[in-house]
């Protein structure tokens, strides 16, 4: 479970998160969307404790992401918009490396690594240096290293972007699995109609203000999230 | 013209961001003094040097000699920097496909990458010459034709030691390209051209000798051997504007031939460059996928950070080969050392008490010359948000990149000083006390590397080699290096009355008592400072 509790970031005087409180249950998928620089970045950001915030507080199954940030991000996985990684490093020494860090046993390792590798139709290229890569290469390889461990918590910053048609109906169904095993996945996106079909929470961002949050149904109603998104968007 | 003028203020947007004086942030504020305070200090030890030599050289009127002599070593040292720097600074930088997407001239490219290359070293090279044109003018009365040279001076210095640099980057790249495993054929070229250099330099005695019986004088000397060196002295002494118009375009050519000349090939070697080796495409196997620790994986990280950058191995692993050769030469050309030193009339007795001195110097020498960690944080990149973003302490993360560190530089550093003390038959205490301070006196430079570098990170960069060879925090870290270096020469001065393993004793101690407080710092603040990093 994630809980965001009056959630304050600021840049200089500008508020990048302005008082955003929220709650994602276990079983979630969560839809978190909004405009560029809405501030769904920067809200991901500190949810993974790769930023501080100034006021509020989050906590991730109850714990606090400020004062015990180990215990959080050892039971989460991030996926970044822009698949950064060690580009001199072998892809199977990337998510080696990510192994090592959350601890992960030799024999969960091996099987989850093997499971999305195939799935992803990266098992014959993992052995390649990542520089070597595509986007969509890597935006793989980010994604085999985040479920390699099997996180209860799955963070996505625009996981769609770059992938190809079968890799994003692979992922869906990855993301579905997760669910019904009862994890909880939040992920922002641009991608509406992905999002409409995929996710049961959904919640709306403008300039770092949240506008918008509930169930998928209450929020949509017999609109699409697109126009429902268009419609707050042009509202001021 | 506009469109260079643009190009040029784009792609040092981020090396020019930190001159921005914003003086409501704090931090801004005193990362400025501290850059002052770096040029103050580089300025004053130039301005020490060249006082002193001015002094001596006054009564005879010679003070020009100086300037010649100044220019020289400010040439070589911007030209053997430049041999390892300007193959990366040139190639496969980041912004490639930007720029080169651009309707601009491939020339128009390469200027703008010579011209980033040239800024920072004008930038360097002013530390080292304003403070010599100012005390030149206070030595020697001097006229406004003197600043107008030393001004075109000053901006022509760095053009002629880049253009050669370039020439020689360009040859390394090039030859390297032809290779499979490209970073190890340009370590293994770029070290091979340098210990010509370096060859050369110590047997240009004979080709010296020869200039010199012909040259009437030393300032002559120094002409004959670089033309800029002794035209600047020249001007200085008399002045004719043809002279210096002569100067002026002698120089701008050379850039201009080194641009257009250069621009032929650098598209062709700049994209075999980037053609990567992309493995056997072997599916992976269990055997492929092992447990370790986190303090390994991450220490594994860093190792692989550090041998996949050419720059960063040859400049962290210079100090360090120099002292194996520096070791192994005094192992097995024993009798040569000798007789360079009793030649120079030190006693035979002597050179035997002082060998653990002079062990634990060049050991000094190479660990305080070895700065690894002042680039480790920069080098993280945009990657520092998934070093953040992982369940392991800020603590273990920068105590990971000390202890790689390390594992790079003592090992290397024993092996020359348990030689040492075979070859020197050092005694027993006395071994055991410079094998303390060979693993103090690295740790001391690793942790206030690592400091520093958490100080003035650079986490946007084109190239690695704008981290490894011209940011701040290398600068800093040298420096702050330096004053140990100093400060230990002035410790061994001040108890030479002590017995040699007293005086080990304190020193070994004054090490540990560093290291101490470093590392009390790293842990407390510094980890505070890594948790606040931010693009």
């Amino acid at each position: 479970m994630i809980e965001i509790k009056n959630v304050t970031k600021k840049y200089g005087s500008k508020k990048a998160l302005d008082d955003v409180s929220f709650k994602i249950e276990d079983g979630d998928i969560f839809a978190f969307i909004g405009h560029n620089g809405a501030g769904k970045t920067t809200l991901i950001k500190a949810i993974m404790g790769i930023h501080d915030f100034d006021e509020g507080d989050i906590l991730i199954n109850g714990k606090s992401i400020k004062t015990d940030p180990i215990s959080c991000k050892k039971i989460m996985a991030f996926v970044p918009d822009n698949p950064e990684m060690y580009e001199n490093m072998k892809a199977i020494d990337y998510i080696n490396f990510i192994c090592d860090m959350y601890d992960v046993d030799e024999e969960t390792r091996t099987n989850n690594i093997m499971k999305y590798a195939k799935l992803f139709a990266m098992d014959d290229k993992l052995n390649d240096p990542i520089n070597s890569y595509s986007h969509g290469m890597k935006q793989k390889t980010v994604l085999i290293a985040a479920l390699a461990h099997n996180p209860e918590i799955l963070i996505m910053d625009e996981p769609f972007v770059g992938l190809d048609p079968k890799a994003v109906f692979d992922i869906k169904e990855v993301l579905n699995e997760m669910v019904k095993a009862g994890k909880t996945i939040f992920y922002s996106t641009h991608i509406l109609d992905v999002a409409e079909k995929l996710c049961s929470k959904v919640g709306i961002i403008k300039n770092g203000k949240l506008i918008k949050v509930g169930t998928m149904k209450d929020i949509k109603g017999d609109k699409s999230l697109e126009k429902v998104f268009i419609e707050l968007e042009e509202t001021k | 013209m506009k469109k260079i003028i643009s190009l040029i203020k784009a792609c040092m947007t981020s090396e020019m961001s930190l001159f921005k004086i914003n003086l409501k942030h704090k931090s801004r504020i005193s990362k400025i003094m501290i850059i002052l305070f770096l040029c103050f200090a580089f300025m004053s030890m130039t301005a020490s040097y060249s006082s002193m030599m001015l002094e001596k050289l006054a009564p005879f009127d010679m003070q020009y000699v100086v300037l010649s002599l100044f220019v020289f070593v400010i040439s070589i040292f911007t030209f053997i920097e430049g041999i390892y720097k300007s193959g990366s600074l040139l190639f496969n930088c980041k912004d490639d496909q930007l720029l080169l997407s651009l309707p601009i001239k491939k020339s128009t490219v390469l200027f703008i990458r010579i011209f980033k290359f040239y800024v920072f070293e004008l930038m360097f090279n002013s530390l080292f010459f304003v403070p010599l044109m100012v005390c030149y003018m206070i030595y020697t009365k001097v006229t406004a034709s003197f600043i107008i040279t030393s001004i075109v001076m000053l901006l022509l210095l760095p053009i002629i030691p880049i253009v050669l640099s370039c020439i020689i980057g360009t040859i390394i790249t090039w030859l390297s390209g032809k290779f499979r495993f490209k970073n190890f054929a340009q370590i293994f070229i770029t070290a091979i051209f340098l210990l010509g250099v370096f060859y050369l330099s110590f047997n240009i005695d004979s080709f010296i000798a020869n200039i010199a019986q012909k040259a009437a004088s030393v300032n002559e000397l120094i002409t004959k051997i670089y033309y800029p060196a002794g035209a600047y002295a020249k001007l200085a002494v008399d002045f004719h504007i043809s002279d210096l118009l002569l100067f002026i375009v002698i120089n701008l050519l050379i850039f201009i031939i080194c641009i257009f000349g250069l621009s032929a090939f650098y598209f062709k070697i700049n994209s075999n460059i980037k053609r990567v080796t992309t493995g056997s495409h072997k599916a992976i196997k269990k055997q492929n996928i092992k447990k370790h620790s986190q303090t390994r994986a991450l220490v594994f990280k860093e190792f692989n950070t550090f041998f996949k950058i050419p720059v960063f191995i040859i400049n962290a692993g210079w100090g360090i080969i120099l002292f194996l050769i520096a070791a192994f030469a005094m192992c097995f050309k024993y009798d040569s050392f000798l007789k360079i030193l009793t030649t120079s009339g030190v006693e035979l007795g002597s050179i035997y008490q002082n060998v653990p001195l002079l062990v634990v110097l060049i050991v000094a020498v190479a660990s305080f010359t070895t700065s690894i960690t002042s680039s480790m944080i920069s080098l993280e990149g945009r990657n520092y948000a998934i070093v953040k973003s992982l369940p392991v302490s800020s603590k273990r993360v920068l105590l990971s990149k000390v202890l790689a560190a390390c594992l790079l530089t003592i090992p290397a550093l024993l092996i020359g000083v348990f030689a040492l003390a075979i070859k020197f038959k050092i005694d027993f205490i006395t071994v055991l006390l410079i094998i303390g301070l060979t693993i103090l006196m690295p740790l001391v430079s690793h942790f206030s590397g690592l400091i520093i570098n958490l100080k003035f990170p650079k986490l946007q960069f084109d190239s690695p080699t704008e981290v490894v060879k011209q940011s701040i925090s290398t600068f800093a870290a040298l420096l702050f290096d330096f004053i140990v270096l100093i400060a230990m020469g002035y410790l061994l001065f001040k108890f030479a009355d002590k017995s040699l393993n007293v005086m080990l004793l304190i020193l070994t101690f004054i090490m540990g008592l560093i290291d101490f407080v470093l590392y009390l710092y790293l842990v407390k603040r510094g980890t505070r400072l890594f948790e606040d990093l931010t693009l």
